[in-house]
């Protein structure tokens, strides 16, 4: 962190400019790339893409506490299951409530609100639990909260399955309006790891990450660890709870069998392959499992080798996932980023001090490139 | 750059594990042989692995042996079906995703596939939405086609249809008064339970005592505890299981000395039953779909099992299995009569279809109806063997 930090106060004018091109130039990119999948006519490709940005989501969220304090939460997915079943409560019209949950309490049963009030209230009402059960369970430390929040999924499963007037019980949860669209999963992902950037950068996730790193240290300088914690279970239970909700209106189908156990590792592994503690380690490791297992997905009905054909082989896209995550925890246990960040800047100073060696090594032998005295002095000659 | 070397590494080693795990995969020959067009491309997504794989692999098993029969057989409209049989992994997203890729990319004509309602739900409104016929293998809830929409069809009966059955059966060979356990972890069972009660209280009949557990519960000393305090034993015991722990059940409760005759639904329609219940499962009838033997006096039901043993070495391994078969056979003789593969019109000739002759029964659509009214078979064990006690069509069936 601190040679990064030195890097940037070293940052020139002419720098500033490329960062701000590159910055606009990724914007576009990423602007393109929505424009593409979105008017390209694809629901394949579509439906994909809003798995994947909720997937990032879930993901985020997750580092966002276990990444940032060093605490494992196994509880995130009750999180997702209370956003998804509160917010498809809200939205649900009124004759297909009659139908579908005909025992549910007065005001609830008489009102259908719109998409983004409800998933509102849905993170909302997630982050209230998460605040109320994260009181007496962040006073546990390090395994003891992993044992906790494993427990709080299974208590809201088994209260899914007995509310039975709210939830339909056991029975598949259907009538849910398919609201989810591209665009909304777009902006909300956006905002999450916006948010979760900005966190991690903050004076809260300094605090979080002392507080990860040296617990007594953290203390010392005055630290209040339980409250930081707090807030950040707080703040990723709500963004949890709005994933769940864009799922719920994305699938319009589903049973409290959805929000257990292989859910919850399954969000568990892309944060690991990403890296524990790096908002973009968790987009892009959310990124390589899905990729990974979509691609092996698509080869298990039979791969043409040659003149013949291999397969069926179904089974091969869980078993590919599991090769990565062995090869994973042998060669690089830290994930793909560990817990650094994906810089843009840092990136582009590289490719611009590449950009300027290869312009350099044309006019400069190399024996006076490689003396460190000359070098500076041709760069402040050639910044004239 | 850095960064991108060690994962460039890892991309690598796992191409090369993968490709080295690859070649250890049975190969199974593509269909196609009739010449005369391009193949009638069928979806049929199924949970080959997790939780459904034991019913949902037979399923496939013997829609893929429909499709060969077929084929060999020349065809429909001249054309070759090829059937896309792809793996749903027990999981509703993915159930989703494929039927998407199954419509958008691979476009199929029509979709087959399923036994349990969760997975029809995420996957039906895709097909309705797009216009593409759907027919669930095993699904059995009778509100499915209300949930989704018209392009919707069962194969199976309903539940309604075989609860009612079971009580009727019931009630008139064994008597008036039932105890009545289900398991309340699962759509199918609870709704089994309470058409099985709306239609046994309303012949007369009376529930001396209820009681639930939740799927996968190994320990039924509680519910048993309560069983034998009852004052006077009940004529039968009614127990809406999934096949998972049908044997275990019957098994404690014929140990705590319980003898009474035990009903059930096609949840017990497994092996488990007679493998785990062992002497146990004696006096213990169900209602299913079809009786599988090979000295069955059904001639369809023998062509069958002696086709899939030939096929795959084994006798059908669950019911489903000719369920798979017998969706394949009456979705071909719809675009037959189609004379095309259009959705809509694949979908008319299929509520056009009346006393079909297939290997569960005989299949009737129509407009008003996409669940067929199809006979149900009730099964008894007897020495260890499932034997056939009853096949018949109940006398008034409980609202979905």
């Amino acid at each position: 962190m601190g040679k990064q930090s030195g890097s940037e106060m070293k940052i020139l004018p002419g720098r500033r400019v490329e960062i701000w091109l590159g910055r606009s130039l990724g914007g576009l990119l990423l602007l393109g790339l929505y424009l593409l999948i979105e008017r390209g006519g694809n629901a394949y490709l579509q439906r994909l893409t809003i798995l994947f940005l909720i997937n990032v989501m879930l993901v985020v969220s997750l580092n966002l506490f276990t990444g940032f304090t060093g605490v494992f939460s196994l509880g995130h997915i009750g999180f997702m299951a209370l956003g998804a079943y509160a917010s498809a409560i809200l939205t649900m019209p009124v004759a297909m409530k009659a139908v579908n949950l005909p025992n549910l309490p007065l005001p609830l049963a008489s009102i259908a609100l719109p998409f983004l009030p409800a998933l509102l209230l849905g993170g909302l009402t997630t982050m209230i639990i998460a605040l109320l059960i994260g009181i007496p369970i962040l006073r546990l430390s390090g395994h003891f909260v992993a044992v906790a929040t494993l427990g709080f999924l299974i208590i809201t499963r088994v209260v899914l399955i007995n509310a039975e007037g709210f939830t339909r019980g056991t029975r598949t949860f259907t009538g849910v309006p398919p609201y989810t669209t591209l665009g909304w999963t777009a902006l909300w992902a956006l905002f999450n790891v916006y948010v979760a950037w900005r966190l991690k950068h903050s004076t809260l996730g300094l605090q979080l990450l002392a507080a990860r790193d040296d617990p007594w240290g953290a203390r010392g300088v005055g630290v209040a660890i339980g409250r930081v914690r707090l807030i950040a279970f707080g703040i990723s239970a709500f963004f949890t709870g709005v994933a769940g909700g864009l799922w719920a209106h994305f699938l319009t189908a589903f049973s409290p069998n959805a929000f257990y156990f292989s859910k919850t590792f399954e969000i568990i592994v892309m944060m690991i392959v990403g890296g524990m503690g790096s908002v973009t380690g968790s987009v892009l490791g959310t990124l390589l499992v899905m990729s990974v297992t979509e691609l092996l997905r698509n080869l298990e009905p039979g791969v043409a080798v040659g003149s013949f054909t291999l397969g069926p082989l179904y089974g091969l896209s869980q078993i590919g996932l599991a090769v990565l995550l062995i090869l994973l925890t042998a060669f690089r246990r830290q994930g793909l980023l560990g817990d650094r960040e994906f810089r843009l800047e840092a990136t582009i100073e590289r490719l611009g001090d590449w950009v300027r060696k290869a312009r350099f090594s044309i006019k400069a032998p190399s024996a006076r490139e490689a003396d460190p005295l000359i070098n500076e002095l041709i760069s402040k000659l050639s910044k004239r | 750059m850095r960064l991108l070397r060690p994962s460039g590494v890892l991309f690598l080693a796992f191409v090369l594990a993968v490709a080295a795990c690859a070649p250890a995969a049975t190969p199974t020959a593509a269909p196609a042989t009739p010449t005369g067009g391009p193949p009638i491309r069928i979806g049929a997504p199924f949970n080959l692995t997790g939780g459904m794989a034991s019913i949902d692999v037979p399923a496939a098993n013997g829609a893929r042996l429909a499709a060969e029969e077929i084929n060999a057989a020349g065809g429909v409209l001249g054309r070759p079906l090829e059937l896309l049989i792809r793996d749903t992994k027990t999981d509703p997203a993915t159930a989703a995703t494929v039927v998407t890729q199954l419509i958008e990319q691979d476009k199929v004509v029509a979709v087959i596939g399923f036994n349990d309602s969760d997975y029809v739900l995420a996957a039906g409104p895709i097909c309705q939405r797009a216009g593409i016929p759907f027919i669930t293998v095993g699904a059995t809830s009778p509100r499915l086609p209300g949930q989704v929409g018209d392009m919707l069809f069962l194969t199976p009966f309903g539940d309604n249809v075989q609860a009612a059955v079971g009580a009727e059966f019931a009630f008139e060979k064994f008597g008036k008064t039932a105890y009545l356990l289900w398991d309340k972890g699962a759509e199918f069972t609870t709704v089994l339970a309470k058409y099985f009660k709306d239609r046994f209280t309303e012949l007369g009949g009376s529930i001396v005592l209820e009681d639930t557990y939740q799927s996968g519960d190994k320990d039924f000393s509680a519910q048993i505890a309560k069983v034998k305090a009852l004052p006077q034993q009940p004529d039968f015991y009614y127990i809406s299981a999934l096949p998972d722990d049908v044997g275990t059940i019957v098994k404690q409760f014929r140990n705590a000395g319980i003898t009474g005759p035990i009903v059930g639904g096609d949840g017990y329609d497994t092996p488990l039953l007679i493998e785990v219940a062992g002497p146990a499962a004696e006096n213990v009838f169900f209602t299913t779909h079809s009786l599988l033997t090979a000295d069955s006096p059904n001639e369809r039901v023998r062509k069958f099992v002696t086709a899939y043993k030939q096929k795959y070495g084994t006798e059908p391994e669950a019911v489903f299995a000719a369920l798979g078969y017998d969706t394949v056979y009456v979705l071909a003789e719809a675009i037959r009569r189609a004379g095309s593969t259009d959705g809509q019109a694949i979908k008319k000739a299929l509520e056009s279809i009346r006393d079909f002759p297939a290997v569960t029964g005989v299949i009737n659509y129509s407009p008003q109806s996409h669940i067929p009214q199809k006979g149900v078979t009730v099964i008894e064990v007897k020495g260890g063997k499932f034997t056939l006690a009853a096949e018949r069509v109940p006398q008034k069936v409980p609202a979905p």
